[in-house]
Parts: structure tokens; C-alpha cells; sequence
């Protein structure tokens, strides 16, 4: 066996108050290595490339086959998943991987960083379909293939935030909720049932922070890893708020 | 973790209860009454370049564009016209600044194509504003801009340098818009490039504008919907380009020789003597356009 390494650079934060500093990591080369199974090797050896014993370095991930959308970071400056990213790929672009955490997001520790405020989102625009009461609703109203071909592309999206990250209108600072959330958006209000909460989520995504605030860098169509139809569903949204306004415009009560 | 660290945030100013209205209208103001507004305003000068080629009207000893301003010097509550074109380019302007301060530019890490049209689209529109502002106060209001930068003629006659016994509203009648406009960009080479510039930068502004407000408003849907209407705006940015290098064009080739006598009475008497020779060759001066002739004109 060859004892070939590579060098990884982390960028690592104690705790969410404090500062944040960089490590490098000297990793043993396998063939078809990932991100993960890169920073598993750090924490089996917890050692910086200058010797110095350092705590394990902290990240999240879950189904490991880039359906969960947890293991989100910001690797050689692009957000994906540490999981689906190979290590081959980065070394053929740089001899140093570098892995950060998000930026739009608060640090937890290390590469762990806190997604709330997309969950919180989707929470706002009601990303459910009403079917709870106190009798059975039957079956659903019949699609078209061309309609389930466009929702199923919009169920894809699993909350990573890389659209979020790579989004210039999307910072620490404001409320914008971008394009995950009017996905989500379009996918309840195309859905037969969802409808039925169609004004209440454009109630909200026309608010502070909704589909108004973007700012066409179409960034987010160019990094999702799940290649939803992200400016279909801006421009759909877009149109369902310019209908909605002018029907609230003349019908609106309040 | 807490389970909740982003508040839902509500409308909760007036601001907020009108974010939508005011965002949609700063799409519509940049469309029709800037955009608009600003095609007819180079379709209109490109025809300065009809007197390079065909030179002067031999019906009314005037240019052919001086046609073109008479009729807009004629319309109806022009003044209103031009009150609300300020009004929409200051809302425009200032809410683009508000929104510009409420992002932050990556193209160093995300070097798509759309998204350095999304950085262009606001450099532009600053460029954009800074020359209007320019544009208009030499022009309109008359500012000496560094010494270079300077048209001291108004659209129809000018003003004159030493006017302590006749009255500026004297000259007014003679019209001076092709020797005006080609006087301040002959004036120095600084001028033409920052046209050049400040033209370019308002005509991206537009024509991107107009693409992404197609998906902003939901007009264009689909990405094949998205590419059709890209071509549309591509062909009218460079529709506008031509507009803006023919009417450039006419007012960097324009002959000061070819004005009317009117004319050159006004431009030797509100210019100081060495742009007169300038412009007009040596020996010619003031007194050779006696300011009697106009002023007698302008009494009936």
C-alpha cells in the first residue's frame, strides 16, 4: 500500500460565539474517497499536519447518499454535500481540499451549522397539503403527467440550503427566504389539494423577505444539487403574486 | 440546538405592508416611463446622423433632427413630462440603492453568467445615474463641470456671457439642438467617452431589466419561454447601440460651419473667442453677427 496523503484545510469555530480558525489536516489517500469519509479519517486521527492534538472536528450528516440534505459545506469556495462530493474531483482542481461551514448560517461548531431559519420557512408558507379532518376526504383530484413531472422535480429539494448560500440576496443579516422556499411554494400551490392554502402562502411570499426581494442571479439554479426547476418556480410564483395582487386589489377586505 | 433561532417575521411597518407594491413598481418605473422614456430619446437623436449624411433641410435651412426637437418642444405639459421622469428616476434610483445595500455581490465565488449580469445590472445602474445626473446638468441646468464639461446653450438659443444689457429670454428663439449637443461632445474627448460609457451602462440596464422583470412579473415561465424573450432584449440592446453610435456619430461629425446665421450669431456671442475660432476657423468673431438681427426677429 502507498502512503500517499493530501492535505485538507478546515475552517473551525468552537462554539457559535466565538471566532473561527483554520487547521490543516494531512488525510491518508483511498481510492474513492468523499468529503465524509475524509473528515471521518480526521477524527479517527485527530491530528494537525504540524502534529499538534486537536478535539475531532464536528460536522453534520445523515442518509449519506445525498437525499437529506445535512451534510452541507462550503468545499474549494462552492456550498454541496460533503457527502456526493469526491475527493478526486477536488484534487484534480487543487492539491488542498478546503472545507468551511455555510455562511448564511449560524455556526453550531465547526462544520455544523444551524438550517432552522429555512425549516422556519417553510413553516411560514404552509409547505403542507390540508388533507386532516374529521372525515375521509377521498381520492384527489386526477394530474396530468406533465403537472407530476414538474412537482416531482420541485419534491427533490431537501432543505440543503446551497441555493441560499450561493444567493447574493441572501445574507445573515435580512429576511429573505429565497429560492428553497418559493419551490416549495409553487410545488403546495400546483398540488390539487395543496391549492386550498394557494392566497395564504402568497399572503406571505409577497411579504418582507418573499419572491419580490429576488434579485435574478439564478446562482441557486446553477448550484442545487437536486437541479430543481428553481427559475420556473420564481417566475411561476412571480406570476401567481402579480394575479393575486390584482385580484386583492379589487376584491381584497383588509 | 434551539429548535427556533430565526423569529417568523411578520410585516410590521408600513414599509413592510407595502414591500410588495413597492418593489413591483420600482420594476415598472425602470420599464415605462425610464425605459420607454430613454428609446425614444436615442431613436431621436440617431437622427442627428441624418445631417452628416444629407446635410441640411434645403426647406427650412435647418437640420433634419431639428424637426425631431421642435415636435417634442411642442408637446402638450411638457413640463409635467419632465417632472414625472425625475420623480420615477429618483424613486427608481433611490430604492435601487436600498435594495443594492441589502445584498452582497459573489461573483469571485460563483462565476455563472447570469450572476455577473446581476452585478452588472446594479454597476450599471449606478453608472447609469451618475451620468444622467451629468447629462442633465450640463445640458439642462448649464454646470461648468471641471472647466471641460460644459454647454452653455440651451435647447433653443443660449445666454449671453456678458447679458447686462439683453435680456436671456432675447436668444431663446433661435434653436440651437444638433450645435448644443455637438458642442458639449466635440468640447473634449472626456465627454465623449463618459457618453459612451453612461449611454452603454443605461441601454445593459434596460435591456437585462427588462429580461428579468419578464420573470419577476411571470411572464416567461419556462426556460425555453426565458431564451425567447432573452433574444428579444438582446436584439433591442443592440437596436439602442446603434441608435447611440449613429446619434454620436452626428454630433462628432457635425460641421459648426453648417449652422444657420441665427445660429452663429448665438454661438459667437455666448462663447468666449478661442472656441469660436475653434469651431467656426480662424478671423471669424462676434462681430461679424450683429446680435440686432435676432433681436429683431424675436420682437415680432
Amino acid at each position: 500500500m502507498s502512503t500517499k496523503t493530501f492535505k485538507v484545510k478546515v475552517k473551525r469555530q468552537d462554539e457559535a460565539a466565538s471566532a473561527s480558525y483554520w487547521q490543516t489536516f494531512d488525510v491518508d489517500y483511498t481510492p474513492n474517497m468523499n468529503v465524509i469519509s475524509t473528515l471521518q479519517k480526521i477524527a479517527a486521527k485527530p491530528v494537525t499536519a504540524d502534529g499538534k492534538d486537536v478535539a475531532p472536528v464536528v460536522w453534520d450528516c445523515g442518509c449519506l447518499e445525498e437525499v437529506c440534505g445535512a451534510c452541507t459545506m462550503v468545499i474549494n469556495g462552492r456550498a454541496c454535500q460533503a457527502c456526493s462530493t469526491l475527493v478526486d474531483e477536488l484534487l484534480e482542481e487543487n492539491p488542498v481540499i478546503q472545507i468551511e461551514p455555510m455562511s448564511k448560517f449560524p455556526v453550531v461548531r465547526d462544520l455544523w451549522v444551524d438550517r432552522s431559519r429555512m425549516f422556519n420557512n417553510l413553516k411560514r408558507i404552509k409547505g403542507w397539503v390540508p388533507t386532516d379532518g374529521t372525515y375521509d376526504l377521498g381520492a384527489g383530484p386526477q394530474e396530468t403527467q406533465e403537472e407530476q413531472d414538474l412537482r416531482y422535480a420541485y419534491s427533490r429539494c431537501m432543505t440543503c440550503g446551497c441555493c441560499l448560500e450561493a444567493c447574493p440576496q441572501f445574507t445573515k443579516d435580512n429576511d429573505f427566504m429565497g429560492a428553497q422556499s418559493f419551490a416549495q411554494t409553487d410545488y403546495f400551490n400546483s398540488h390539487a389539494t395543496g391549492k386550498l392554502l394557494a392566497d395564504e402562502r402568497l399572503d406571505v411570499i409577497m411579504g418582507p423577505g418573499g419572491i419580490s426581494d429576488c434579485g435574478n442571479s439564478q446562482n441557486c439554479v446553477q448550484v442545487c444539487p437536486k437541479e430543481l426547476p428553481l427559475l420556473t418556480a420564481i417566475a411561476s410564483v412571480g406570476r401567481q403574486a402579480t394575479i393575486y395582487s390584482i385580484k386583492r386589489f379589487f376584491t381584497g377586505k383588509k | 440546538m434551539s429548535d427556533s433561532t430565526v423569529a417568523l417575521a411578520e410585516p410590521n411597518s408600513a414599509f413592510g405592508k407595502y414591500h410588495f407594491l413597492l418593489r413591483r413598481l420600482h420594476s415598472l418605473s425602470g420599464i415605462i416611463p425610464i425605459g420607454l422614456f430613454v428609446c425614444v430619446h436615442l431613436f431621436t437623436n440617431a437622427q442627428m446622423i441624418l445631417h452628416t449624411l444629407f446635410g441640411v433641410n434645403p426647406a427650412t435651412g435647418e437640420s433634419y433632427f431639428q424637426h425631431e426637437v421642435n415636435f417634442i418642444h411642442a408637446m402638450p405639459a411638457l413640463e409635467l413630462i419632465e417632472y414625472a421622469l425625475w420623480a420615477s428616476i429618483a424613486f427608481h434610483a433611490v430604492l435601487g440603492f436600498v435594495y443594492i445595500f441589502n445584498s452582497k455581490w459573489n461573483t469571485t465565488q460563483y462565476k455563472y453568467e447570469a450572476n455577473y449580469r446581476y452585478t452588472m445590472q446594479r454597476v450599471t445602474g449606478i453608472i447609469a445615474i451618475i451620468f444622467i445626473f451629468f447629462h442633465i446638468a450640463t445640458l439642462r441646468w448649464r454646470w461648468d463641470i471641471g472647466g471641460f464639461w460644459y454647454t452653455p446653450f440651451w435647447g433653443h438659443g443660449g445666454e449671453l456671457a456678458d447679458n447686462s444689457t439683453i435680456g436671456m429670454g432675447d436668444m431663446k428663439h433661435v434653436p440651437m439642438s444638433l450645435p448644443y449637443t455637438a458642442y458639449a461632445l466635440q468640447f473634449h474627448w472626456v465627454v465623449l467617452a463618459f457618453y459612451v460609457v453612461g449611454v452603454l451602462a443605461a441601454i445593459f440596464h434596460w435591456a437585462n431589466g427588462l429580461w428579468t422583470a419578464a420573470i419577476t412579473w411571470g411572464l416567461t415561465i419556462t426556460a425555453a419561454s426565458q431564451k425567447r424573450w432573452g433574444v428579444v432584449c438582446w436584439a433591442l440592446g443592440i437596436g439602442l447601440t446603434f441608435a447611440m453610435t449613429a446619434a454620436l456619430i452626428g454630433a462628432m461629425t457635425y460641421n459648426f460651419k453648417d449652422m444657420t446665421v441665427d445660429q452663429k450669431t448665438v454661438f459667437t456671442h455666448v462663447l468666449p473667442q478661442d472656441q469660436v475660432t475653434r469651431f467656426l476657423g480662424e478671423g471669424v468673431t462676434k462681430a461679424d453677427f450683429p446680435l440686432e438681427a435676432i433681436m429683431e426677429k424675436a420682437e415680432h
